[in-house]
């Protein structure tokens, strides 16, 4: 019990921070943390497969991407309407999400891994060249929709995008946390644990890993969607693998198997690269290519994991 | 009971017809025709490389036979995959542990046993259903892996993890319960005390078990199939296998 009030506790403490950010910090930090809790979305919901399910996704590129162009797309031939923008989002990555599951939940291990990559780099150069829809290279530029309720709008401000992002996030997380807890999420995590044992005792592994795909998929077209908000643009690079591959980074920079820690991981990449690229200008990956390795070698729980332990003593 | 109402499919549980699994042009097991008789333990022996593993895969899945029948209480499983197989009530246990091992005693259990329940269920914590976890709680109890619960797998005794492996089976409450060499690697006592425990559970289902061990397999079944090279040997009672020359023949060679 008093685990779980400590937990709370800590919960309350860090939404509250979070929400108190764009009241006391300057404009660029304001902008930096609320970049940081898209970027932390995304990661999260990789953390659904490399964390809990045990097999490591190097496609989400193409579900965040998709959920961005599926917002620029309703809010450009539509309607400069939030929701609108979110439902397309999620529409457009839904479909890529139960696509690359069908395909890529044949395979398993390190096969699964090449397959979702595939997958994103075939979608990156989809949108790279279809430039009468995506703008290619260009990308798409559109106005930010207002916040609006049926009767009620209003422009976001840098401090309520923050707030609305958070809340997003955090319900995200909540909702995350209790499918990590469900029976199958139980399944999810025993399928992580061993695979054909899993399949022995009767459950069809190949149908709970197309679902946690899916799952996993459309968080990341939500932070797709956040991101194309926010920032106004959508851009294929945002589709690249390379955006796939700091999520991976983000999940054991900050503690796989955990939801929260790759959100950490994401902050701290980002302030690491804030940091570093002062000093080291374009080379700022150097130095945090070698913060990583020594993550994995002396953390290889996280820094959550590292964390935790420490407050467990 | 189903069982009475048609006398003639009487005893049979499990009945394989030229049963034949090749890898390329090995024929690991060649037109195994053999039936299991409903309740007590079932031993299937042979020497190395006589197909016993390579049967038990087929009937549990995770090899799809090249040709012949796996009857079921009366239906063709053989091809299924291991998941379909677990809901036609067969379980097994692995020559080689096979664990959740970063997963607790209870744990490994516990999904075992919720499979039989509501396993899609999202958004309620697991913990809610109680039911499944009894369920667990009581096979722990009756393999004897009482207050290890909350240990982990991979922490357990070698004999542990055994047995172990013998409750996740039966936590999926099969009618036939495979057990692949369970006492492999065991001591003297622990062997003792896994017999003990397979003699226990054999009264409520049919055990079907591959052993190396002759004095276990001996001591334990009713019946005992004998495989060589991929073929059926013989078939019968302990005492009528222990007196069968070619079976003496057999094992005196290897």
């Amino acid at each position: 019990m008093a685990r779980r009030s400590g937990y709370w506790i800590g919960f309350f403490l860090v939404l509250g921070a979070l929400g108190a950010a764009p009241l006391v910090l300057p404009e660029f930090w304001r902008r930096f943390v609320t970049e940081i809790l898209i970027w932390g979305l995304l990661a999260m919901s990789s953390d659904i497969l490399i964390g809990y399910t045990g097999v490591v996704s190097f496609g989400h590129s193409a579900f965040f991407g998709l959920g961005m162009y599926g917002a620029a797309f309703g809010l450009l031939r539509f309607r400069p309407n939030l929701w609108l923008a979110l439902a397309f989002g999620l529409l457009a990555a839904a479909t890529v999400a139960a696509f690359v599951a069908y395909f890529s939940t044949r395979l398993r291990d390190i096969y699964f891994s090449i397959c979702t990559l595939v997958f994103s780099q075939i979608f990156y150069v989809i949108i790279f060249t279809w430039t009468e829809v995506t703008g290619g290279e260009n990308g798409l530029v559109f106005r930010q929709p207002p916040l609006s309720v049926p009767g009620w709008q209003r422009a976001f401000t840098p401090a309520t995008l923050h707030w609305f992002v958070l809340s997003i996030v955090t319900l995200t997380y909540l909702a995350l946390r209790q499918v990590t807890r469900s029976p199958f999420g139980m399944v999810l995590q025993a399928i992580r644990e061993n695979e054909s044992r899993t399949m022995a005792i009767g459950y069809d592994v190949k149908r709970y890993k197309i679902v946690a795909v899916m799952l996993s998929g459309l968080c990341a077209g939500l932070a797709g969607i956040l991101y194309a908000v926010q920032n106004r643009f959508v851009a294929p690079n945002f589709v690249f693998f390379d955006v796939s591959g700091e999520v991976v980074i983000f999940n054991v920079l900050g503690g796989m198997g955990t939801l929260v820690g790759p959100v950490l991981g994401a902050a701290v990449f980002f302030l690491l690269r804030e940091g570093l690229s002062r000093y080291f200008t374009e080379y700022y990956l150097i130095p945090v290519g070698m913060i990583f390795m020594l993550t994995v070698i002396f953390l290889p729980q996280g820094l959550l994991g590292f964390l935790r332990r420490q407050l467990n003593q | 009971m189903s069982a009475d109402a048609f006398p003639s499919d009487r005893g049979a549980l499990v009945r394989t017809e030229g049963l034949t699994m090749r890898f390329g042009g090995l024929a690991a097991l060649n037109d195994v025709s053999l039936s299991v008789e409903r309740g007590g333990v079932h031993a299937i022996i042979g020497p190395n490389g006589a197909g016993k593993s390579t049967f038990f895969n087929c009937l549990t899945g995770v090899l799809k036979p090249t040709a012949g029948r796996i009857v079921v209480n009366g239906e063709d499983v053989a091809g299924l995959p291991p998941h379909a197989i677990s809901r036609k009530s067969i379980a097994r246990s692995y020559q080689v542990t096979n664990l959740l091992r970063g997963a607790t005693v209870l744990e490994n259990v516990r999904v075992a046993a919720q499979s039989r329940h509501h396993p899609w269920r999202l958004h309620r914590h697991y913990r809610a259903y109680h039911q499944v976890i009894d369920q667990a709680l009581a096979v722990i109890d009756a393999v004897g892996l009482r207050g290890k619960e909350e240990d982990l797998a991979s922490n357990l005794s070698h004999g542990e993890q055994r047995t172990l492996e013998i409750a996740i089976a039966l936590a999926t409450e099969p009618m036939l319960l495979c057990l692949d060499e369970p006492t492999a690697g065991m001591s003297a006592a622990e062997t003792r005390q896994t017999v003990e425990l397979i003699r226990r559970i054999a009264g409520d289902l049919t055990v079907l078990i591959v052993e190396h061990d002759m004095d276990v397999v001996m001591g334990l079944a009713r019946t005992v199939t004998v495989l060589h090279y991929g073929e059926l040997l013989a078939a019968g009672s302990p005492a009528e296998i222990q007196a069968d020359p070619r079976v003496l023949e057999v094992y005196l060679k290897t």
